[in-house]
C-alpha cells in the first residue's frame, strides 16, 4: 500500500501537462529521487495563477507535493534558475526526449542516474550543442538505465576488434560476421539487420559518437530499438518532425 | 444498467464534449437546464444549431465568420502588408485592443504540440502558407503564445515563412509594462537577461 507522504523541494522537470477541470493540471514530472510521478496542480490554469509561468517543460524545478494515490497533490514549485529556455530545433529535441520518458518509463520507479542523463541532455539542448550527439547520449543512457540492456559486446569472449563487423540482433547482441557463418558482402544486409563496425561499437562503449560512420550506425540501432521497446507506439513528436521538414 | 431514459442519458454524453466536463459536471448540468431552465436549454440548443449551419472559417485569417471572407479581412483601411499569426480568437481580440496594430491576421486556432500529436497536418499550416505567399503580405509577425508550444510553432513557421522570402518577427518579452524587478517572477527576468537588447 502506498503511503500518504509529503515530498519536500525534490529537484524535478515537467514532462508534459494536460488540462485538468476547470482550471486545474496534471503534470508528469520526472524527479531525481521519486522517478516519474502525476501531480495535480489545482488552480494552476487561473489567469493569475503564480504557477503558470513555471509549470513549464525544460525547467529545471525544485516542487513539493503530498498523498498516497496514483496522482499526487503539487504543493509548491519553483524555479531553479541557471539556464535559458529551448528554443527552435533544441525545442523540438527536447519533446523527443520527453516523450521517450513519458513511454519508456514507469511511475514511481526512481532513476537517479537517468535523472543526471536527462538533465545533462537538456542543459546541452539549451547550450546548442550538437543535436543529434545529445540525442544518441540520452538514449544510450536510457536504454542501460531501464535494464533494457544495450550490449555493446561481442561474442564469448566479449572482445570487440576496432576493424571486425558486426550485426545487431536484438534482445541478444551484437555478433561478428564471421562467427555467425555468414559470409559479409557490402550492401547485401536487408532492412532488419543492423551492420555494425567494431570501431562504433567501442566508440558506443564510451560514449564518443564523434566519428560520422558512429553516428549513422548508432543513430539506426538506437531507433531500432527504440522501436522494438514502444511495442509498435508511434512516437508523435518523430511524425510532427518528419511531416514539419515535409512542407 | 442504467435506470435513466435514453434521451437523458445521450444529453448528459453530450455535454461531457466539453472541455474540462466529466460526468458528474455532465450530470449536473442536465439536471439544470431540464429541471430550472428549459427556456435557457432552447435558447442554447437553437444558439448552438445555428452557429453550425452558418459559422465557418474566413478564408483569409481563418477566424469564425458567417461570410466568406470576414469583416476585418474585407476592410480596405487595414494594412495588408502586415500578417499577425496569433493562436486563437481571443488573442485576435487582445491585440485589437491595443489600438496598436492596423495590419491583418490570421488565426491558427490551436498551436503546434508534438506530444498531443498536433502537427502541422491538424493546424493546416499549409493554408497559412497560401495566405502568407498571396504577394501582398511583407512582414509576418508572430504573435504565439510564450508557452513552449507557442515558442515550437514560432520557431516552425518563422523558419517555414523566411524560407519564402517573407520578413518574419516574433512579439517581444520582458519585464511588464509598469513592472518592478523586485516583484517579478525570476524565470521573466532571466529570459529577459537572455534577450537583452542594446539602446
Amino acid at each position: 500500500m502506498a503511503l500518504k507522504q509529503r515530498i519536500e523541494q525534490q529537484p524535478a522537470w515537467v514532462l508534459h501537462t494536460l488540462p485538468w477541470r476547470e482550471t486545474s493540471l496534471i503534470v508528469e514530472v520526472f524527479s531525481l529521487e521519486h522517478g516519474r510521478a502525476a501531480l495535480a496542480a489545482k488552480g494552476a490554469r487561473r489567469p493569475m495563477s503564480a504557477l503558470r509561468g513555471v509549470l513549464m517543460a525544460f525547467q529545471p524545478l525544485l516542487m513539493d507535493w503530498s498523498g498516497g494515490g496514483e496522482v499526487k497533490t503539487l504543493i509548491r514549485a519553483e524555479w531553479r534558475g541557471g539556464q535559458p529556455l529551448l528554443t527552435g530545433r533544441a525545442l523540438m529535441c527536447g519533446y523527443y526526449l520527453n516523450e521517450l520518458m513519458l513511454r519508456l518509463t514507469a511511475r514511481e520507479d526512481p532513476h537517479p542516474q537517468l535523472f543526471a542523463a536527462y538533465e545533462a541532455a537538456v542543459s546541452a539542448l539549451a547550450r546548442n550543442e550538437h543535436f543529434e550527439l545529445v540525442l544518441r547520449r540520452f538514449e544510450v543512457a536510457l536504454l542501460h538505465e531501464l535494464g533494457y540492456g544495450l550490449a555493446l559486446d561481442a561474442g564469448e569472449d566479449g572482445a570487440v576488434r576496432p576493424d571486425g563487423r558486426y550485426r545487431y540482433i536484438i534482445e541478444r547482441g551484437p555478433v561478428a560476421m564471421d562467427a555467425d557463418g555468414l559470409e559479409w558482402v557490402d550492401g547485401a544486409c536487408g532492412e532488419d539487420d543492423l551492420p555494425l563496425s567494431g570501431q562504433t561499437l567501442l566508440d558506443m562503449a564510451a560514449d564518443d559518437f564523434s566519428r560520422a560512420e558512429t553516428q549513422i550506425q548508432s543513430k539506426r540501432l538506437l531507433r531500432a530499438l527504440i522501436n522494438h521497446y514502444l511495442g509498435g507506439q508511434v512516437l508523435q513528436s518523430r511524425r510532427v518532425l518528419k511531416e514539419l521538414q515535409e512542407l | 444498467m442504467s435506470a435513466s431514459p435514453s434521451s437523458l442519458d445521450e444529453l448528459i454524453d453530450a455535454l461531457r464534449c466539453l472541455p474540462g466536463v466529466g460526468p458528474k459536471s455532465a450530470q449536473r448540468m442536465a439536471y439544470h437546464l431540464l429541471q430550472r431552465d428549459q427556456r435557457g436549454a432552447a435558447r442554447l440548443a437553437r444558439a448552438m444549431s445555428s452557429a453550425l449551419e452558418v459559422l465557418r472559417h474566413c478564408e483569409r485569417c481563418n477566424t469564425f465568420t458567417e461570410d466568406t471572407v470576414c469583416q476585418r479581412c474585407a476592410n480596405p483601411r487595414r494594412d495588408p502588408s502586415q500578417l499577425c499569426v496569433v493562436e486563437m480568437p481571443a488573442d485576435l481580440a487582445m491585440i485589437e485592443q491595443t489600438q496598436s496594430y492596423n495590419g491583418l491576421y490570421y488565426v491558427l486556432m490551436g498551436r503546434l504540440s508534438p506530444l498531443d500529436g498536433v502537427g502541422p497536418r491538424e493546424l493546416k499550416l499549409d493554408k497559412l502558407l497560401a495566405r502568407a505567399g498571396d504577394g501582398s503580405v511583407r512582414e509576418v509577425i508572430l504573435a504565439t503564445n510564450f508557452t513552449n508550444e507557442g515558442e515550437a510553432t514560432a520557431h516552425t513557421l518563422a523558419s517555414l515563412l523566411g524560407a519564402r522570402g517573407l520578413t518574419v518577427s516574433r512579439l517581444s518579452r520582458g519585464v511588464p509594462v509598469g513592472g518592478e524587478l523586485e516583484h517579478t517572477d525570476i524565470g521573466t527576468i532571466a529570459q529577459a537577461l537572455v534577450e537583452r537588447r542594446s539602446v
